[in-house]
């Protein structure tokens, strides 16, 4: 299930650079199949635009439309 | 069926083995409620052998700690355990806990069909976790793993505390967003962004499905 991305080259670009400078390197993520990621495994899975790739650009996105559209706060504010 | 939990423990990559030691927490929630416990290890996490246990045991709680697919969920390293159309419908009418990544897209819904007692919760989504390079051999100290693996223990922790299915959802997902607030309220580091997005991965992909009243 090694989908290609239809992410655009720009967005891709953005999660690069944001990963880049914001993640330590002491931290992995553990997503998908294959074991846990290191930032620079995971600037490569966004690179290809593979699965995983997808995985990790998608959540940044549903991240900011969760941000922007006030459901983030919302639920919060339900504590 | 029985008051009992039947949980898998893969342990062959970081991922699994910070799923299976952290579910020490359930295993010793069940122990303090005397259900019979069976963990499921290694080279017994194949459908084979994981098909027969389940004949034999009827324990009502099942836990699945590892890797998944939207219609199925490996056991040991590329075995699948269980998957759609082959052994889904032994968890019929049990209490599914998937920890694993988007089996809640499929298997979920398929193996809780025509259920009367049963429920699965689990993701549409894959499920994330951070963890600190520092701890992997000693995973309890890891902090970042807490925020993630805390809440997700919430689920089986309140089933076993006697909570139904729907109130265990919803626990697991409630300190979810009190993780999240907590990092929003407190000193920001440079990582928090990333916790906070995985937090809400998984708070926005958990779901439930079957009867929401289900219990031990």
């Amino acid at each position: 299930m090694k989908e290609k991305s239809e992410i655009s080259e720009e967005i891709k670009k953005l999660v690069i650079a944001r990963i880049d400078a914001r993640m330590p390197s002491n931290l992995k993520m553990s997503i998908g199949a294959s074991g846990s990621l290191s930032k620079e495994e995971m600037i490569e899975h966004v690179r290809k635009g593979d699965e995983e790739g997808v995985q990790i650009v998608n959540m940044h996105l549903n991240f900011i439309k969760a941000v922007t559209s006030g459901d983030l706060i919302r639920e919060i504010n339900t504590l | 069926m029985q008051k009992g939990l039947l949980i898998t423990c893969p342990e062959y990559d970081d991922g699994t083995s910070y799923l299976t030691y952290f579910s020490k927490a359930i295993v010793e929630e069940a122990i303090n409620k005397s259900l019979k416990i069976k963990k499921i290890k290694d080279e017994n996490l194949n459908m084979k052998d994981f098909s027969e246990i389940m004949e034999k045991l009827d324990y009502k709680l099942v836990v699945f700690n590892g890797h998944g697919l939207p219609d199925s969920i490996y056991g040991h390293k590329g075995n699948i355990i269980v998957k759609v159309g082959e052994n889904d419908k032994q968890l019929k009418e049990r209490i599914v806990y998937a920890r694993a990544c988007n089996a809640g897209l499929l298997l979920g819904s398929e193996c809780m069909k025509e259920t009367k007692s049963g429920s699965f919760i689990g993701y549409v989504l894959p499920f994330v976790f951070f963890m600190d390079e520092k701890w992997t051999t000693n995973p309890h100290n890891d902090k970042v793993a807490w925020l993630f693996l805390e809440p997700s223990n919430l689920v089986p922790i309140s089933i076993i505390k006697g909570h139904t299915s729907l109130e265990a959802h919803k626990n697991a997902k409630r300190q979810m967003l009190k993780n999240m607030e907590s990092l929003l309220k407190n000193k920001q580091e440079q990582e928090t962004p990333f916790y906070l997005e995985a937090l809400w991965n998984n708070y926005d992909g958990q779901i439930i499905f079957g009867d929401n009243s289900a219990k031990l």
